[in-house]
Order: C-alpha cells, then sequence, then structure tokens
C-alpha cells in the first residue's frame, strides 16, 4: 500500500488570486479519497494541478514516485492519471465507441487494447459501464446521466492507476447517482485509486473512508467523514456560524 | 510477415463489393466511367485542360478539406504549397537533370555516382516532399494559434512568399546560383508537360487524383483520422485523453502539405510554368470555396465541389463573352459570383451540398424505380 500520489506545498496564484495555498496531502495506492469543500475553495483548480491542465505556481507532484510537476496533460495522462470534468464534455461529432476509442489509441491505452483489437476494447468499456448499447449513437442524445458515465468511460480507455473525478454526481437523479455509485465501486474494487470531489456531500461522504477537506484555496483537515463533517472550520465554511452536520 | 500485410487486405474485396451495392458507390463508379471515357471522345486541348484543372484543384481542396474539415485547423494560406511545390518542380525539370545521392572517387575528385534522374514523376515527388516540409514549417508556429487566428497567421505566410517570389531583385542578389530564375513577376517558363500524348496526360493526373482522394478517405477513417476528429471537436478533451495533440497537428499539417504540394506541381505541369501569382489568397480561397461547396467533412465532395467551380466559372467566361453583355462583364466576374455562391451556400447548405446532394438524386432514383 505504498504511496501514489505526493502532493508538496502545491501553490497557484492567478494574478491576485491565490486559488490552492500550500497544500500537501498523500494518497495511497488503492484508496478511496474524496475531496471536499464549498464553492470556490479551489478544488477543480487543486485537479488541474494534478492532472496537468494548468503548471503551479510552486510547489511539487510526485506520482508513482516520479516527479509530474508541470508536466504537459497528455503525458501525465499516459502515466496513469485520468480525470474526468465537472462540465461535461465529448466529441461531439463521433459516437460513443469512437468516443471511447480516442482514449484507446493514447500510447498508454493502445498498449493494452491493440491486444483485443481498438474497437473491442472500446466496446468492453462500454458494455462496462452500461452504455454499449448505444455504442454507434452520438453523445447528443445521452441524458446527463450517461453523459456522465460517458466521462468515466473515456477515462478508462487510458488504462489509468488513478482516477480523478470531478463532481461525477452533480445534476443526477437518485437513480443515475445509484448507477455511477455501482461504476465507481466497481473500478476501486478491480485496484484502481480514486480521488473524486463533490458537492452532493450526502452520497460522497457515505463512499470514502477518507475525505480531505479544504475551504479557500488552504488544507483543513482530513480524516473520516464523520470527523471531518463535524469540524468547526468547515462548519462555518459549508453553513455559516453555529450550524451542525447532522 | 508476407502473410500479415495480406491479412490486412483480406478485408478489401468484400469491402468492394458492399461498397458498391451502395447509392454513393454506384454514383461514383459511373462518374468514373465517365471521365476515363472523356478522352476518347476527341474534345480537344481546350476542354481536356478544363477537366486538368477540375482535377488539380479536386486535389487541392481535398487537401485542405482533411486539415479544416477534419482537424479543424482552417488555413487560409494553402496556396503556399501550390507555390512552393510548382516552383520547385518547374525548377527541377527545366535546370537540374538529376539529385546526387551517393558520391565516389574519380582520380582523386569526389563525384556523384548514384543519382535520381529527374522527370515529372521525380520532379513531382520531390515538390510534394518540399511542400511536406513547408507543411512543418507553416504547422509548428500554427500550433500556437487558433481559429481567425489561425486563418490570418497561414494568410500571411502565403503573403510573405508571395511578396518574396515577385521581387526580382532577389534573383539579381542571388546572381551566380539558382536565385536569378527563380524569382521575379516572369515566374518559370517552358515546363515540360506529362507527355506530348494527351492520352497519358490525361490519364496520369485522373490516377494520381484517384489514389490521392483514396489515400485521403483511407486516412480519414482510420485511427489516425479519429485522434484526428477528435482534435478538432474538443483538443482539450482529446490531451485529457491522452492525445499528443502537437504532435498529431503537425503530422495533419504535414500530410495536408503534402497532397496539395502533388496539384501544386500538377499546375505547374498542365500549364507549363508558374509565377508568383499561384502563392496569392486567391487559389487559398478556391479551396475553401470548392471544399466548402463539396462538404465541409467531406474529402471526395472536393471533387463535386471543383466540378461545380471549373464549369461554372467556364460558364461565366462564356456569358461575359457574348456581345452585348460586356458592359455587364464586371458582375459576372467569376470570383464576384463565387462569392455569392459561397454565401449562399453557408446560409442555406452550411455542411455544403454533397451530401444533401446525394440524398436528393437517390430519392429520385427510388422514384423511377418505383421504390
Amino acid at each position: 500500500m505504498g504511496v501514489i500520489l505526493e502532493v508538496n506545498n502545491i501553490t497557484k496564484k492567478y494574478s491576485g488570486l491565490t486559488a490552492v495555498n500550500d497544500m500537501s496531502f498523500e494518497i495511497h495506492r488503492g484508496e478511496f479519497v474524496g475531496l471536499i469543500g464549498p464553492n470556490g475553495a479551489g478544488k477543480t483548480t487543486l485537479f488541474n494541478l494534478i492532472s496537468g491542465m494548468v503548471k503551479p505556481s510552486s510547489g511539487t507532484i510526485r506520482f508513482d514516485g516520479r516527479d509530474i510537476t508541470g508536466m504537459k496533460m497528455n503525458k501525465i495522462v499516459n502515466l496513469g492519471i485520468a480525470r474526468t470534468f465537472q462540465l461535461v464534455r465529448s466529441f461531439k461529432f463521433m459516437n460513443l465507441l469512437d468516443n471511447v476509442g480516442v482514449s484507446c489509441l493514447s500510447p498508454r491505452g493502445k498498449r493494452l487494447a491493440k491486444e483485443y483489437g481498438i474497437d473491442e476494447y472500446a466496446s468492453t468499456i462500454l458494455a462496462a459501464t452500461g452504455l454499449v448499447d448505444k455504442a454507434r449513437l452520438p453523445p447528443i442524445i445521452l441524458p446527463h446521466g450517461d453523459l456522465r458515465k460517458l466521462q468515466i468511460a473515456k477515462a478508462l480507455g487510458t488504462n489509468p492507476q488513478m482516477l480523478l473525478l470531478d463532481e461525477p454526481f452533480s445534476g443526477l437523479s437518485h437513480e443515475e447517482q445509484k448507477g455511477i455509485t455501482d461504476l465507481i465501486n466497481k473500478m476501486h474494487d478491480d485496484g484502481v485509486t480514486v480521488f473524486m470531489t463533490g458537492h452532493v456531500l450526502r452520497e460522497l461522504m457515505h463512499l470514502v473512508p477518507r475525505v480531505i477537506a479544504m475551504v479557500q484555496g488552504k488544507y483543513v483537515i482530513e480524516g473520516p467523514p464523520e470527523e471531518v463533517a463535524n469540524n468547526k472550520i468547515i462548519l462555518e465554511a459549508y453553513l455559516g456560524r453555529g450550524a451542525t452536520f447532522a | 510477415m508476407l502473410d500479415k500485410f495480406g491479412e490486412k487486405f483480406a478485408g478489401v474485396p468484400a469491402y468492394l463489393r458492399d461498397w458498391i451495392k451502395t447509392f454513393r458507390g454506384k454514383i461514383t463508379i459511373i462518374c468514373l466511367i465517365l471521365l476515363s471515357a472523356l478522352p476518347f471522345a476527341n474534345p480537344g486541348p481546350y476542354i481536356m485542360g478544363i477537366f486538368y484543372t477540375f482535377m488539380i484543384y479536386t486535389i487541392f481542396a481535398a487537401s485542405w478539406d482533411f486539415l479544416a474539415g477534419f482537424v479543424g485547423q482552417v488555413s487560409f494560406g494553402h496556396a503556399i504549397f501550390l507555390g512552393v511545390s510548382g516552383y520547385v518542380v518547374a525548377y527541377t525539370l527545366r535546370y537540374i537533370a538529376f539529385i546526387p545521392i551517393w558520391w565516389g572517387w574519380d582520380n582523386g575528385i569526389l563525384v556523384p555516382v548514384i543519382g535520381i534522374p529527374i522527370n515529372w514523376v521525380t520532379a513531382l515527388l520531390l515538390g510534394a516532399i518540399i511542400a511536406v516540409l513547408f507543411g512543418m514549417i507553416v504547422g509548428v508556429p500554427a500550433l500556437r494559434l487558433k481559429g481567425p487566428y489561425l486563418a490570418l497567421g497561414t494568410l500571411a505566410m502565403s503573403l510573405i512568399l508571395y511578396q518574396l517570389f515577385l521581387m526580382g531583385q532577389l534573383g539579381i542578389w542571388w546572381e551566380g546560383t539558382f536565385g536569378t530564375e527563380l524569382f521575379g513577376t516572369d515566374g518559370l517558363g517552358q515546363v515540360p508537360p506529362i507527355s506530348t500524348n494527351p492520352l497519358i496526360q490525361y490519364f496520369m493526373i485522373f490516377l494520381i487524383m484517384c489514389v490521392s482522394i483514396l489515400i485521403l478517405t483511407h486516412l480519414v477513417k482510420s485511427n489516425l483520422g479519429t485522434v484526428l476528429k477528435s482534435i478538432r471537436d474538443d483538443e482539450t478533451g482529446a490531451t485529457a485523453s491522452g492525445i499528443n495533440t502537437t504532435k498529431y497537428k503537425i503530422l495533419a499539417f504535414m500530410i495536408s502539405g503534402f497532397f496539395a504540394g502533388i496539384a501544386g506541381g500538377l499546375y505547374a505541369l498542365r500549364f507549363s510554368g508558374v509565377n508568383p501569382a499561384l502563392f496569392q489568397p486567391l487559389y487559398s480561397f478556391y479551396a475553401i470555396i470548392i471544399a466548402a461547396v463539396g462538404g465541409i467533412a467531406s474529402i471526395s465532395g472536393a471533387a463535386l465541389g471543383a466540378f461545380i467551380f471549373v464549369f461554372l466559372g467556364e460558364i461565366l467566361r462564356l456569358l461575359g463573352d457574348i456581345p452585348g453583355l460586356e458592359g455587364f462583364g464586371g458582375f459576372v466576374e467569376p470570383i464576384f459570383i463565387f462569392s455569392i455562391f459561397l454565401i449562399l451556400i453557408i446560409r442555406f447548405a452550411e455542411h455544403g451540398i454533397m451530401k444533401p446532394a446525394l440524398e436528393r438524386l437517390q430519392d429520385m432514383w427510388d422514384l423511377v424505380l418505383g421504390r
């Protein structure tokens, strides 16, 4: 159970605004960790930093023993970190099979997919995410819940060691949330490290054994959900002074 | 290893059989047969010339569409490849006998021992290869530009070369080396054609057009095409899927440049010369108009677009020649009409007319057959 992700004093400044302020934490291989914080806390920025979408102003990130600070996003993906986005994105003019196929055609994905054939491998992923009967259709016809599943399918195409899921539950109905939860649990059982942010706290808190909490770019506390939820700073940040979490 | 090669092509006959059964396949075969039959009808050099131009523009527009419609890189300076390849072909055919590739010693002097003889084929390939290099030269700075800025940047690059080749001054400075002939408003003339036999000339150009379209279509339908289209649809998403978009964009510029270079070289061979005008934005716009008319994400649409473009151009020219209409000559100026045509296409058929036209044709055909 070694350390797979090591974030050291990571800071991101945007002229005048410090989005992420001197954060440090560790995630172990195979863990299932949540990231919470109120709106604007810097969760997505942190994910952007880890996945390589933006370069940190200072600090280092190590993944699987390698220093990945400032590395290009596609290189980081090929080392084994895949992410989904808060605002769903897809390749609008291609069908679902090709959407997942693109990830399977990345250098990392191809290594595994070539053994089975790119289309067959992509089909298997679509089957695992419950989208295989829509494989030849474009993303435009998908309901929101399926689009979120597609995001996860596309991430799986790169054969990741670690998944960064940015608000995978937002905008979903109860049934759709259950579907995503089952999917994420399945992946975690297969050995994928999952690092997840969420705003739908009820689902998140019952899902993850450990939670890291941040407020206004700063690390506040980490630990089991009940502990973190009852932390004074967190409660104030979410609910104002004098509130409690039931 | 040879049977692996055979494996790859094992699916081809079945694929062809299925393709011919489709309406699209049948129409294409009919057009190809008609095109092949043309030279035997003895239409004369003028009409043959029109068809040469049609075929050359098809390749040119297809190369542009590969880059714009499938990778999302809209270039407004595609004429740069026409000009570069055209000049390379013209120059090598006139002044160079062969390209040395291996040297040896002869009485203490280093002399070329093996060389590639220059004929229209090797000159054309050389022109296309130099155009590929320009694909890289244009592609690398273009990486940083998107949308309208990419269009402006490519436009600027073609204009720079236009001015460069226009300046006879450069030729005089380079007196003594190859410069003198290369630059200046006169351009390079007296380029020998592919063949003095019009049948050979026609079928060579026809063959090159078919092979180019086939290769581009195959590329677009392959895994490479899927990756390129992902860059078009969502570049950040493609990067997040592990794709090195930089590498693929440069590759796309090189492939596009290759075929645009083929078109440029054929242009030099067909018109027996080149001049700086070939670098003008006008030719870049031709590619855009033809591809837009034919269908932005359709390689074969370039053929339909080029056909309409060339023949509409001829009809307009003839209209301008009608006595009594001279006063209106300005209004039937081809580029004016084409621009209006392009505006109409963008307004009413923004994905080009190839697909809707094929569908209408198929409906009519079904009607005739009583389905």
